[in-house]
């Protein structure tokens, strides 16, 4: 179970080593992006030249603001509320055999499911508004971070709480004195799976059900033909995710420089 | 022997068995455009696999995910080797490529709609894009890492490069790649609903959203049961594949 909890975090394969090659292929995509579409495609469709010429009065406009504002806020709203609660679940699970047995199945089913699935029944349930979103955001989130925190607190080595024991610990200041700051890196791990899939929860819902938000923004540009604008979304999202990503490893070096991934993973 | 079977597998029982009461007395005590008890669920499950409708309707999203994933184990497999194998196109490109893996490609969704329109194929690029990066990052993760010795010596015996490719690279990175398809197998099932919702509605996501709009919560349940059990299906056999390559990764 420690694998997979730890299998998707980055490796050596990514950004390090020479940078001219790297900008000389940035610069060919580009510039085969555009040649094709300029060539092939009808005239709405995103060129990387029509984006920059869109990017600066997309991003100054207010309804992005207003779109982006509530995307992010109902994203962090879901994470704190996916993060809370999920701990707690996932420490259960993991501290505790019986509560274990009883929910994995729920839980490994659940996360196993495309989260798509429950926007129909969210917009039932919910109707087209803000809280069907924040429904979907949480059922995105809150599993992977339940499987990584009852991974991280099911690893905590045996002797760090016959220690405690010894030094008569109580079992609840031993589970936040020494279980929980354990399985720290494991949630963290499991944050970063957790704030992607946020994210994509946000779009799709806001795609679903046509509440205001970036999907939204995306939604309604690319269908009235402003393809131009609605990329200047993606590329907002992609920085997103691609930020969650840095920031949460940066936060990993930076906070638990004893804590190396190779070692635990192998 | 038995008492500790027993004790091991009394509270999982147990659980399914109050899951299942809970979601009965849910749906009793509910209006049926809200939410379907267990038992409606599963009798709309077998009126629908009687009409032909469920089984008519999977078997199209089989078709699409089943399409997508192959494309991408076909493309992604040979272009990680070539990656891994052109130290320069690698890094080239390492940086786009994980930039392009990190992007939420539901949000290309609409883009893929006005380019390619509602056919099939605009579908299968979807499944493809969600299921090619991982088996793309796996493959050429698991090709750097061959140890320079064992290419070292297949040149010192002359080995032309596709005889390489065939005896070293491929054999070295098949456990690789396949950690790749198992996380591809789940990507590609949230591709495939995507697709069946925000392109042409087919398929069991058309089933989905058909049942909804007549507040038929059964047959919304019957359908969610059956991706529900084909993800989970799914993914167990992801991994016995990966288990099984896993034997020769060293």
């Amino acid at each position: 179970m420690a694998v997979t909890a730890l299998a998707a975090a980055p490796r050596r394969f990514g950004p390090s080593g020479p940078l001219v090659p790297r900008i000389v292929a940035g610069l060919v995509l580009l510039a085969l992006w555009e040649f094709v579409v300029r060539g092939f495609a009808p005239d709405f469709v995103a060129t990387p030249s029509g984006i920059a010429r869109a990017f600066p009065h997309v991003v100054t406009s207010g309804p992005f603001l207003a779109a982006m504002a509530q995307t992010l806020l109902a994203v962090a709203e879901g994470l704190v509320i996916s993060v809370v609660a999920g701990t707690v679940i996932g420490l259960a699970m993991g501290r505790s055999t019986l509560s274990d047995r009883v929910l994995r199945h729920y839980v490994s089913a659940f996360y196993a499911m495309p989260m798509l699935v429950m926007l129909p029944l969210f917009s039932l349930w919910f109707g087209y508004t803000g809280a069907a979103r924040l429904a979907t955001i949480v059922f995105a989130a809150i599993f992977s971070i339940i499987v990584s925190v009852g991974d991280g607190a099911r690893s905590v080595p045996q002797d760090y709480l016959e220690v405690a024991e010894s030094f008569r610990a109580g079992r609840i200041g031993a589970l936040f004195e020494i279980v929980l700051p354990a399985s720290l890196p494991y949630f963290l791990a499991g944050l970063r799976i957790a704030a992607g899939r946020a994210l994509i929860g946000a779009v799709v819902a806001e795609f679903f059900t046509a509440i205001g938000g970036l999907g939204y923004f995306i939604l309604y540009n690319s269908r009235t033909y402003h393809e131009n604008e609605a990329f200047v979304a993606v590329l907002f999202l992609a920085g997103f995710g691609v930020g969650c990503d840095v920031l949460i490893n940066w936060a990993t070096r930076r906070f638990m420089p004893w804590y190396r991934r190779d070692e635990t993973v192998a | 022997m038995r008492r500790e079977a027993i004790k091991r597998h009394a509270p999982f029982v147990l659980s399914l068995v109050v899951g299942a009461a809970a979601w009965e007395i849910a749906g009793r005590h509910t209006s049926i455009a809200f939410m379907a008890s267990l038992s409606e669920t599963l009798q709309r499950l077998w009126q629908l696999t009687l009409t032909g409708e469920l089984p008519r309707q999977a078997l199209s999203s089989a078709t699409l995910f089943v399409t997508g994933l192959a494309l991408a184990i076909v493309v992604g497999m040979p272009l990680g080797l070539l990656l891994a194998r052109l130290k320069w196109l690698r890094e080239a490109l390492d940086v786009y490529i994980t930039i392009l893996y990190a992007t939420p490609m539901v949000a290309l969704i609409p883009f893929i709609l006005s380019l390619m329109g509602f056919g099939f194929a605009p579908k299968v690029l979807v499944v493809f894009l969600f299921a090619v990066f991982p088996i793309l990052y796996n493959t050429v993760e698991g090709a750097r890492s061959i140890k320079p010795e064992l290419i070292e010596v297949a040149r010192s015996y002359r080995s032309r490069e596709w005889a390489l490719w065939r005896e070293v690279m491929v054999p070295y990175t098949l456990p690789f790649t396949m950690t790749g398809i198992r996380q591809a197998i789940g990507r590609a099932l949230v591709g495939m609903v995507a697709a069946e919702f925000f392109l042409s509605a087919t398929g069991l996501g058309q089933l989905i959203m058909n049942a909804t709009q007549n507040f038929d919560t059964g047959a919304v349940f019957a359908a969610m049961l059956v991706i529900v059990a084909a993800g989970v299906g799914l993914m167990r056999l992801g991994r016995t594949l990966e288990a099984h390559f896993a034997r020769w990764r060293t």
